[in-house]
């Protein structure tokens, strides 16, 4: 797999010398756009193992793309689908995915409708976040937007409605309410985790409702807006006795586990002024589940929140900075599991400096350069960046990690 | 020096010719299609930034850009109060998660004007002394 992701970085170093422009043709007298995109990052941190990399020896498997193509039929009526496929440690491997597909027809600029396989908009990044190119940093805040856990938020399959409503000297307000099903990556952190307990999912997911409304004030560069999500999620699969009972017990049984409440509420601002932006967001999300056939619940409360900054100094060079912060309270009646008893223990929290400088070598290709600062790794029995099984020697309180990304677009 | 409040005024009035200059520097063209005669500030930033996409007569409008230049740099500042580089990123977002398409960039005012003449709905901008024969200026509400 080494290997493969150092193909797959050389050829990401090749690639923008080669390409450097949206490659667009006609059919039927109609106008089709295609666009493309990839990332290879290399991380490397002093002890713990982060996002299933093993990232205390030096990883590059980190490696990301995607492809779209997309046309507008008539004035008001596009389509569109893009195709999108990661590995990222133990995370994605190379399974590709429809990540949209797009029907969208705006009736007026307050009223629109999309279907399909429609990216969920939540705060200011969630249906952005796989786009490494267009932004600062080389990791988002993972509090705010885990990697591990993209699938469970990225997209629905369902419909949005969605407009712009202008409030003259008062800004503009822009909608969006959805409805549909979410289905969840197999490849992901939390599949990842419950092998751990001798769980292997085959279905994860369930419907999905939400709404984001956002604010441009009068301010000129401010926007503020909130997002609400609820879910009712089911996963199914089997679990392995002798992991859950002992080795004394043998055998496989069908397992299930669903969310009774599931709920995520989320509030959000921006500022630009010229060269400088300032992003801060906040995210509680609350979890009531059944897990282990009904046998046993975990209630899971978790808190978000980062600030974050970012100055182009000049059309080549864009340096930021965030402070990331995650913290859980949490109960479950599953033997064995009890919380931390204070919020101070590093079981019960991750936080994250970040320093990032960003490199834009061309129009299509740039290079960022990552420091992280965490402290803390929030526990084994949440999916938040550190995991048992990839750190089988134990987790260590702090961890700092440099991680340099390149990503190319066109 | 003998005369600072000279140099000073020289200054000021010189910073002010600049800052004035930019928004007189660029006009808005469109094709013979679009209806409407003057188009709002916020109707042009609406265009440009994808939200909008017919203008308060009803006409359909697409945007056209130039890819850069004193009236594109122009056209940013005043218009849209976006670098060119958080342009594109904006213009990228919407690309790569279904929403729109990547508007129609060409290299200088000509070009803009002689595709702006030919294609229904267009929409675009130039700097004020460029010749816009064939395609219909609009005023500024």
């Amino acid at each position: 797999m080494k290997t493969k992701s150092m193909l797959v970085a050389a050829a990401l170093s090749l690639a923008p010398g080669l390409l450097n422009a949206q490659f667009d043709f006609t059919l039927f007298d109609k106008s089709f756009q295609i666009h493309s995109f990839a990332s290879e990052g290399f991380a490397y941190s002093n002890d713990n193992n982060y996002l299933t990399m093993n990232t205390s020896q030096g990883s590059f498997a980190m490696t990301d793309g995607g492809v779209n193509i997309s046309t507008q039929l008539t004035d008001k009526f596009r389509v569109g689908a893009q195709v999108y496929d990661s590995n990222v440690g133990q995370l994605g491997k190379w399974h590709p995915t429809l990540d949209w597909a797009t029907a969208d027809y705006r009736f007026k600029d307050w009223f629109g409708i999309r279907g399909g396989k429609v990216k969920t908009v939540m705060g200011l990044y969630n249906d952005t976040q796989d786009l490494a190119f267009l932004q600062t940093f080389a990791l988002l805040p993972q509090s705010m937007y885990p990697l591990d856990m993209r699938s469970s938020t990225i997209a629905h399959e369902g419909g949005d409605i969605y407009g712009e409503v202008p409030l003259k000297r008062w800004g503009g307000l822009s909608y969006t309410a959805y409805a549909g099903q979410r289905q969840d990556s197999l490849y992901g952190g939390y599949p990842y985790l419950l092998h751990t307990f001798g769980i292997s999912i085959q279905s994860y997911g369930g419907l999905v409702v939400g709404q984001d409304l956002r604010w441009r004030t009068p301010l000129k560069g401010l926007l503020v807006g909130a997002s609400h999500m609820d879910e009712e999620i089911t996963g199914t699969g089997t679990v392995e006795l002798s992991v859950t009972h002992g080795p004394s017990f043998q055998g496989i049984t069908p397992y299930w586990e669903k969310s009774n409440k599931d709920q995520t509420n989320q509030v959000y601002g921006q500022y630009t002024i010229g060269n400088l932006r300032v992003d801060t967001e906040y995210r509680r999300y609350w979890r009531d589940q059944e897990v282990f056939n009904g046998t046993a619940e975990v209630t899971t409360d978790v808190r978000t929140w980062y600030i974050a900054g970012a100055y182009r100094v000049s059309r080549r060079l864009e340096l930021g900075s965030y402070y990331s912060r995650f913290s859980d309270n949490w109960r479950s009646t599953v033997p064995g599991q009890v919380e931390a008893p204070n919020q101070s223990d590093p079981s019960r929290h991750l936080y994250d400096k970040v320093v990032t400088a960003r490199v834009d070598l061309t129009r299509y290709w740039n290079v960022k350069v990552e420091g992280h600062f965490m402290d803390g790794w929030a526990g084994t029995f949440y999916p938040d960046g550190f995991y048992q099984a990839a750190n089988p020697n134990g987790i260590a309180p702090k961890t700092n990690m440099i991680l340099v990304r390149t990503g190319w677009n066109f | 020096m003998k005369h600072p409040q000279f140099f000073l005024f020289a200054t000021v009035a010189g910073l002010c010719a600049v800052v004035t200059a930019s928004a007189a520097d660029v006009k808005i063209i469109a094709n013979e299609s679009v209806g409407a005669a003057s188009i709002s500030a916020d109707e042009l930033k609406g265009v440009f930034l994808a939200t909008k996409t017919s203008l308060s007569d009803g006409s359909h409008v697409v945007p056209v850009l130039e890819k850069g230049g004193p009236a594109h740099e122009a056209f940013l500042k005043d218009y849209l109060g976006k670098t060119d580089s958080a342009l594109e990123t904006y213009y990228r977002s919407l690309v790569f998660t279904g929403k729109a398409s990547m508007p129609k960039t060409l290299g200088a005012d000509a070009e803009v004007v002689a595709y702006v003449a030919k294609t229904k709905g267009a929409i675009g901008y130039v700097s004020a002394d460029a010749a816009t024969e064939g395609v219909k200026t609009l005023e500024m509400k």
